[in-house]
């Protein structure tokens, strides 16, 4: 493994860490504040393409080495896409079977995706209806159940409730930023879906600098941007950990798909839409606070949202056919 | 602290555990979810399908008499079975299957308080993908009992003369029309809105977080004081399709012990689809 060369011996060897960083950049043409630095770091650079190798991994080499793994033994995890493209080719090009549960509303290209990973696929309807325990849970619940009916055939990460994502998060995000602010960091701007990334990685960097703000970003009820959740969801991540957040703003879910447009077109970045909400959530900070260094996670890219784009930027589709 | 009118009709996750394989005791799953029971089930539970199974398949109608008793016979259930009904989505569609055992007759039938999702969660508590392989048996139903089922020309009458209690157990958007149907539904109607008259008491507003149901004080205040659904008078209750109001219907007739409530399975499908039928928004 040689990261200055770039040469590397299985693909595994390219998964993010202090070492090899998923890199920051600087936030120019609109970034609101000329005393403000606003970095985004930029995850779909990571070797499967998010901001979930990193729980993945943390979460797959946790069941490997509980020999968990192996045997016709593989995995069976919920998700709204993203980990299920990081898991299935992990587990894929580890050997092992990997089944996938997604909601409904997951985009069709992430669903095809994750077929062309290998992974198997499981549709659910999720939010027919607001249901205490069962309202956009359907996902979790049927992962649950191939665990627990086919215990021999499948071992579940569950991010939703595993430690290890938080630790992915603690172990190599909050690292990374630390290091590559050289400490400077006053502000950090995450979304909110499982929480891990934001557990783990305002764990790590208020161990350092306790008067850092954690500002996390929400979509507005009954929003399209798969991977997120609004607070009346949370309930279902076990990882959320609100003593950790200093806010959380709510935001028209309309405008990440907006902010994603304008990110690609002003900055050259190639955002989806968790990340353009999360960019409006810093431009408001910065409008108030004025001067800091602030850091974005940005998830992933636009790639698997083409069709959701078409969907809320309507002008998109027009002149797309001779 | 009083208990439901009828405590009989449901079992907790503990008793079904532990009469697991007894004689005269029949599991049933039916979910909304049809790949669920095939990614595992209570051991020894038979699986139905709404869409194929408890539907006719030409006439939008239930199963007939004939079918029922071929789906039921053929499942191994006899007459004389209890018969235990479980499922995903805090028991919409046990619920529904469980008014239609009523409405044909069947003497024992239960749900399984907190359905699928509370069994799952539990440690103690078992699954598998293994599938029962019953030996049919006779079974003869009752003729459909026509106090259980309202029809449309009895809803349209009451949104006339607005004589009976009738309960519109949608979530609010679609109660108010500001939706048709839940996303992503395929089942739908031309139009938005409500039965003129209805009360707008949501399904989900009888269970706990864990999906068992609220205890007996908590369910007569909200059905009867808050919502003031009127005991003397007969209730009919509503949904889309007809299961999400299954599960009202059955904690009106049986935890509290209404007399005369009827389900309306057309529902707001059927409803919604009429031509110059009031609607109220």
């Amino acid at each position: 493994m040689n990261h200055q060369t770039r040469v590397y011996n299985s693909i595994f060897e390219m998964l993010p860490g202090e070492e090899n960083p998923s890199p920051l950049v600087r936030i120019n043409r609109m970034n609101p504040s000329p005393d403000f630095v606003l970095y985004a770091k930029l995850e779909w650079l990571n070797p499967f393409g998010s901001v979930k190798d990193r729980a993945a991994w943390e979460m797959l080499r946790d069941l490997e080495e509980r020999g968990e793994l192996g045997n016709g033994r593989g995995v069976v995890e919920p998700t709204s896409g993203n980990t299920g493209i990081s898991l299935a080719a992990m587990s894929r090009a580890r050997g092992y079977h990997m089944r996938a549960v997604v909601p409904n509303r997951v985009p069709l290209e992430k669903k095809v995706l994750l077929k062309i990973a290998g992974a198997d696929l499981d549709v659910v309807s999720d939010e027919l209806c607001p249901a205490p325990g069962a309202g956009g849970e359907g996902s979790i619940n049927l992962a649950k159940t191939y665990a627990k009916a086919q215990r021999h055939r499948y071992a579940l990460p569950n991010q939703y409730e595993n430690e290890m994502n938080v630790r992915a998060h603690y172990r190599t995000t909050g690292p990374e930023i630390w290091r590559q602010t050289e400490g400077r960091i006053t502000h950090l701007f995450v979304s909110l879906g499982t929480c891990g990334t934001v557990t783990g990685t305002s764990k790590f960097l208020r161990a350092k600098k306790p008067d850092i703000k954690v500002i996390a970003v929400q979509p507005s009820e009954g929003h399209d941007v798969p991977g997120l959740r609004n607070v009346s969801q949370l309930g279902v991540s076990k990882l959320f950990d609100p003593s950790l957040i200093d806010e959380i703003l709510e935001i028209d879910y309309k405008l990440a798909y907006r902010r994603a447009m304008e990110l690609f077109q002003n900055e050259g970045l190639r955002a989806g839409p968790s990340s353009g909400l999360i960019y409006e959530g810093a431009r408001r900070i910065i409008e108030r606070d004025k001067t800091g260094v602030g850091v974005m996670i940005f998830p992933d890219d636009i790639f698997k949202y083409t069709a959701n784009m078409v969907r809320h930027i309507p002008s998109l589709a027009e002149g797309l056919h001779a | 602290m009083t208990t439901y009118a009828n405590p009989d009709v449901l079992v907790e996750t503990d008793w079904v555990k532990a009469n697991l394989g007894k004689p005269g005791i029949k599991i049933v799953e039916v979910d909304v979810d049809t790949q669920a029971y095939d990614a595992g089930h209570i051991p020894g539970a038979i699986g139905f399908n709404w869409q194929t199974q408890l539907q006719d398949q030409i006439v939008r109608d239930i199963i007939g008499k004939e079918d029922f008793e071929k789906l039921v016979g053929g499942a191994g259930i006899s007459p004389q079975d209890t018969v235990i009904l479980y499922g995903d989505n805090n028991n919409w569609f046990a619920a529904y299957a469980f008014w239609l055992f009523k409405l044909y007759g069947h003497r024992d039938v239960r749900l399984m308080n907190g359905g699928r999702q509370k069994w799952l969660n539990e440690p103690d508590k078992e699954m598998t993908t293994e599938k029962p392989n019953p030996q049919p048996v006779p079974y003869v139903a009752q003729p459909p009992d026509p106090s259980l089922r309202a029809f449309v020309s009895e809803v349209l009458e009451v949104a006339r003369m607005r004589h009976k209690n009738l309960v519109d157990v949608r979530s609010p958007d679609e109660f108010t029309g500001k939706v048709i149907a839940p996303p992503g539904m395929t089942e739908t109607a031309q139009r938005g809105g409500h039965i003129p008259g209805a009360k707008n008491v949501p399904w989900n507003t009888a269970v706990n977080p864990d999906g068992t149901f609220k205890s007996a004080d908590e369910l007569r205040r909200i059905y009867l004081e808050q919502q003031a659904i009127d005991p003397a008078k007969e209730t009919i209750v509503y949904c889309r399709i007809g299961e999400r109001s299954s599960h009202t219907w059955f904690v009106l007739k049986y935890l509290l012990g209404l007399q005369n409530v009827k389900n309306y399975d057309g529902s707001w499908t059927e409803y919604g689809n009429l031509i110059a039928a009031p609607i109220e928004r």
